[in-house]
């Protein structure tokens, strides 16, 4: 037996406790990817789809409950030292890269995520050798582009970039929060193309949250429907082959009205 | 005209003042700037550097050991600033002012009187330059090598892996800590730094006129801001390099104006006043322009 890339068991982070505003963001959550799988993270407003993934990479501390990554437990590592194993690609363009510095300075703040940083220069020949080919790939012509600003780019091809920054250093796991979201239909589709490509390409494994119900079903392999702080339905691989929007709409609604109904 | 020759006669004077003025304004610009951390410590470092300087060379310390006291003395304080704010989540401004506050008991405390009088001890300037040691050109050579190598320094630092760091902590601190940076830790050291240089500007300043005072620093924040302004409208902040230069240009163009305002007349007592109108009206021009786009009042600052 393969050891979980990503196990959490018991998450719980409840806010405002022991008021009226009491508020179960988590609710003993427990969740466990292999190596490579690609699990998409649907839900309503609230079911707690962001607080799970500030959970897993340590924006957001738990209550109680354990994470591990890679069978290492990193329940109390904050998050950037968890940057180690996690690449992040945010909804918001602005916040997954630093807008006042160069394209070249921003990729290397990614391959030195969670490595230890020396005095020595830090755009070498060599590292601006090798961003322009890992943003060829990305055929917006970025990589003629290292000294530019990030913040003159266009939201999607900051978000480009941040994908680009978040595989380049393949890591453990690969957190997507809504990271198509912002951007316009067409755009968002290119993003989404080379999410895929990088993800496919290196294995990662993964974990995307969407609203996006057909994104839900054409990519991935694993769907994981949140509601309440806790994991609602979990549909797998063989199970997801075939299934509609129509399906997990109502799937999603027959399970959310049952529990309704018995007053949890 | 007598006015400008007199003017002209001061040039030397005032781009030595300017020369140390500078390490204030790259202690003002490195938090502003760089770690979008406004700060107002340096008003209380600056005095510090002096005091702690000032004292220890009467105490018969080596001037360059004094200078160097004084200059960790300076990276506490601002440490001390930086930690308030991030353990406490107290507003930078407010931190900083509250360290200001209290320096000023620890200024006073340090020298045990509001003055000392360094004119017959031995400073930098009287190591390095002997008997020459007051010619305004001596001090312009010394204090202007020493700026010249932190300004390459600081270049060097933001360049290297650690600094492009410490940069993306203030550009976007979601994503430095994404990135595995410790904004914490980067921030307080930052600040820290900045403070530091705010006390080494304090501690040469107490050697070149001859005394030290616990109440040399008040007002010297604004002129380091309105320095750093000056200094971004001719160099521009494109570049690590414009930026880091900015401090040190703006500086020695602005002390020029107000030696330059004071020969053709404005009473000293109206300076800071001119100078508090100046840096309100650069810092209100971007928002008087695009007037009549409704109140869209977003401070930067974090907090």
């Amino acid at each position: 037996m393969t050891t979980d890339m990503l196990s959490v068991k018991g998450g719980t982070k409840i806010f405002y406790r022991g008021t009226l505003d009491e508020r179960r963001a988590l609710d003993g959550l427990d969740v466990a990817l292999k190596p490579g799988d690609f699990c998409i993270v649907i839900g309503s407003n609230g079911a707690g789809k962001s607080s799970f993934l500030n959970a897993v990479s340590g924006k957001l501390p738990l209550d109680s409950g354990q994470i591990t990554i890679d069978g290492r437990d990193v329940t109390r590592l904050n998050a950037h030292r968890r940057a180690q194993f996690i690449a992040r690609v945010f909804q918001d363009p602005m916040i997954g890269t630093a807008p006042t510095m160069t394209i070249g300075e921003n990729m290397l703040l990614a391959e030195l995520r969670g490595k230890p940083r020396s005095f020595s220069y830090g755009l070498t020949a060599a590292r601006r050798a090798k961003y322009s080919e890992q943003l060829a790939e990305l055929n917006l012509g970025l990589e003629k582009r290292l000294d530019m600003q990030v913040g003159l780019l266009s939201g999607g091809q900051r978000q480009s970039l941040s994908l680009v920054m978040a595989v380049s250093t393949r890591p453990k796991l690969l957190l997507l929060d809504e990271h198509t979201a912002a951007l316009d239909p067409r755009t968002a589709k290119l993003v989404m193309d080379t999410t895929v490509r990088a993800v496919e390409a290196l294995q990662l494994t993964t974990l995307m949250v969407t609203h996006n119900m057909e994104h839900a079903i054409k990519y991935g392999n694993r769907i994981i429907m949140m509601d309440a702080g806790k994991v609602l339905v979990e549909i797998g691989q063989e199970e997801k082959n075939g299934i509609t929007v129509a399906d997990l709409v109502e799937r999603f609604h027959t399970k959310s009205d049952a529990i309704a109904l018995q007053g949890g | 005209m007598d006015v400008f020759n007199s003017f002209y006669g001061l040039i030397p004077v005032t781009i030595a003042q300017s020369l140390i003025v500078s390490f204030v304004v790259l202690g003002v610009m490195l938090p502003f700037r760089i770690l979008n951390f406004p700060d107002l410590t340096s008003e209380g470092a600056f005095p510090l550097g002096g005091c702690v300087c000032g004292t220890l060379i009467t105490a018969g310390a080596n001037p360059f050991l004094a200078c160097f006291v004084a200059l960790l003395c300076g990276f506490a304080a601002g440490c001390t600033t930086a930690f308030i704010h991030l353990r406490f989540r107290i507003n930078t401004l407010l931190a900083g002012i509250l360290v200001m506050t209290m320096l000023y008991s620890i200024n006073l405390r340090i020298m045990g009187r509001t003055n000392i009088p360094l004119f017959t001890y031995d400073t930098v300037f009287t190591i390095l330059a002997g008997p020459s040691a007051n010619f305004p050109w001596t001090k312009i050579l010394i204090v202007g090598l020493l700026v010249a190598l932190v300004l390459g320094a600081m270049l060097y630092f933001f360049m290297s892996e650690k600094g492009t760091a410490m940069r993306a902590v203030g550009a976007s601190p979601d994503m430095a800590e994404a990135q595995g940076i410790d904004v914490g830790t980067a921030t307080i050291i930052g600040v820290g730094v900045a403070s530091a240089l705010s006390a080494t500007g304090g501690s040469i300043m107490v050697q070149t006129q001859g005394f030290a005072d616990v109440n040399m620093g008040f007002g010297i924040l604004i002129n380091g801001l309105a320095a750093l302004i000056i200094g971004e409208a001719i160099t521009g902040r494109q570049t690590i390099l414009r930026q880091v230069l900015a401090p040190v240009v703006g500086s020695l163009v602005y002390y020029q104006l107000i030696s330059f305002c004071l020969t053709l007349g404005l009473a000293p007592a109206d300076l800071k006043f001119a100078t508090g109108a100046f840096v309100l009206l650069m810092l209100a021009l971007p928002n008087l322009r695009r007037s009549g786009g409704g109140v869209q009042i977003r401070e930067k600052i974090r907090e």
